[in-house]
């Protein structure tokens, strides 16, 4: 089937089988293995992408779905050469180690502070406990979103 | 997953046209994230789906005092939750939407697709039974309503007819009514319902009901009938916390045993009623 969507600010026209996740096409069709499928379920928020400007988990939605909407994947955040906030802060304080839950990670915390530009410790905690992380220990990834959202204000 | 047909439609009438064409092997898109993961888990394998999605009108999210709160069949739990007239008037509802998974399952879950759902621990499932919601149904013979006390069936059953498609939930509005929803879980976030509560109180009236302790979401009548009237104290909260036991049946499973079923149950209605004091 035929679908029309924007992918990191191009538009796109593509063919794709209904029953194929939007995570597997992502990685599978246009090379964007930025999203990771980790659980499968919903449950690791190593898929999100945003949807709409919004964080969702691909490997829970069907590729065609993204049909007339925009999708952000953690390839199409900077502009050009220049990273987003997020990813220097991410950089800048060491807030991974083997880099799995990163996208995820970054994504989530954008969709977070385009809601919530100056949010509390909790606040991000809660917004971020959809993403599993097994090497950080979560510490530096919640300083970083604190630097981003500091930064961007 | 199996291949199947996907049908994006644009209309309740073209809806209920595909589903009609071939009601057995049809299933309804909404959010996805209990029908999607069930189809990759191979529990599921329709011929077609129709997704909903591109009808417009479901998206519409509405209160008035008089006509009460609309939440479309296609409106995210998130953007429910933080609903300026929801957090206003029925808090208990977005407390209970703001505990359903993550922050990306809200965006894209829906009230409607968690109650057609019919799972026993549904987060919104017992809020809309206190707050006595009728689900609005688009079938073959035009509208009808169906009060969601009458719609859970049994464990992923409802009453909609295979050619039904829910246009949206309504919940009337009533002055001077307090809510409280309850949720016990192995986990603080992202994570299902071990036990889930929800109460009410308007006037000397109370309602209320818990999730995860039978094959649907229960309404507790004898506990609600016991307090009609009565003043809370010491002696009265306990002798209506001894009746919860006779009004469920619940079970073992991954995420607990029956007796402490029993026992959460207790808990979440007395912190409920706390909550309402
Ligand atoms: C990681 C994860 C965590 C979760 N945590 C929770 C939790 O904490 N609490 C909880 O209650 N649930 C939880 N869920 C379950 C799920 O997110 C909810 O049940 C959700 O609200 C379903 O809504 P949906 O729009 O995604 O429905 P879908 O998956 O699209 O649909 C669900 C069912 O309803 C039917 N349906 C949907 N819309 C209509 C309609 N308009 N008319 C007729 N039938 C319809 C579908 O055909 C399908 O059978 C979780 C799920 C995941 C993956
Ligand atoms: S892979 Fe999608 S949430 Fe884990
Ligand atoms: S950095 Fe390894 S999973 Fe988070």
């Amino acid at each position: 089937m035929k679908i029309k969507f924007t992918l990191n600010q191009e538009m796109i026209e593509h063919e794709v089988v209904p029953n194929k996740t939007l995570v597997k096409m992502l990685r599978e069709d246009f090379d964007l293995t930025g999203a990771k499928e980790g659980c499968g379920g919903g449950e690791c928020g190593a898929c999100t992408i945003l949807f709409n400007g919004k964080p969702v988990t691909s490997c829970l939605m069907l590729a065609v779905q993204a049909d007339g909407q925009e999708i952000t994947t953690i390839e199409g955040l900077s502009q050009g050469n220049e990273l987003d906030e997020l990813q220097k802060t991410f950089i800048s304080t060491g807030a991974l180690q083997c880099g799995y839950c990163t996208p995820g990670m970054i994504l989530t915390a954008k969709g977070l502070l385009a809601e919530n530009p100056d949010p509390t410790r909790e606040e991000i905690k809660t917004a971020l406990s959809g993403n599993l992380c097994r090497c950080t220990g979560y510490k530096r990834i919640i300083e970083a979103v604190e630097q981003a959202a500091k930064q961007y204000r | 997953m199996k291949s199947f047909e996907y049908f994006k439609v644009k209309t309740v009438a073209e809806a209920i046209d595909r589903l009609k064409e071939n009601p057995d092997g049809s299933h309804i898109l909404n959010g996805g994230t209990d029908l999607v993961l069930r189809m990759k888990e191979n529990h599921l394998h329709p011929d077609r789906i129709i997704d909903i999605r591109g009808i417009e009108a479901l998206s519409e999210i509405s209160f008035s005092k008089e006509e009460g709160l609309f939440v479309g069949a296609c409106v995210p739990l998130g953007e429910m939750a933080h609903h300026k007239s929801v957090m206003e008037h029925y808090s208990m509802l977005a407390d209970a939407a703001e505990l359903v998974g993550s922050g990306q399952i809200r965006n894209v879950a829906t009230m409607t697709g968690n109650l057609c759902n019919a799972s026993p621990l549904a987060d919104t499932a017992t809020p809309a039974l206190v707050l006595k919601a009728i689900m609005i149904v688009e079938g073959l013979d035009g509208e009808k309503e169906i009060p969601v006390n009458e719609f859970f069936k049994g464990v992923r059953r409802t009453a909609l007819e295979k050619t039904d498609l829910v246009i949206g939930v309504r919940i009337p509005f009533e002055e001077g009514l307090q809510g409280s929803f309850q949720k016990a879980s192995r986990r603080k976030d992202v994570d299902l319902s071990t036990v889930c509560a929800s109460g009410v109180k308007i006037g000397d009236e109370y309602r209320f009901a818990l999730g995860a302790v039978a094959p649907t979401p229960v309404r507790l009548p004898q506990v609600e009938n016991f307090l009609r009237g009565k003043e809370i104290n010491r002696e009265t909260m306990k002798q209506a916390l001894e009746l919860i036991e006779n009004e469920i049946s619940p079970i073992d499973d991954v995420r607990s045993t029956k007796e402490f079923r029993i026992h959460l149950a207790k808990t979440l209605v007395q912190r409920c009623l706390e909550q309402m004091a």
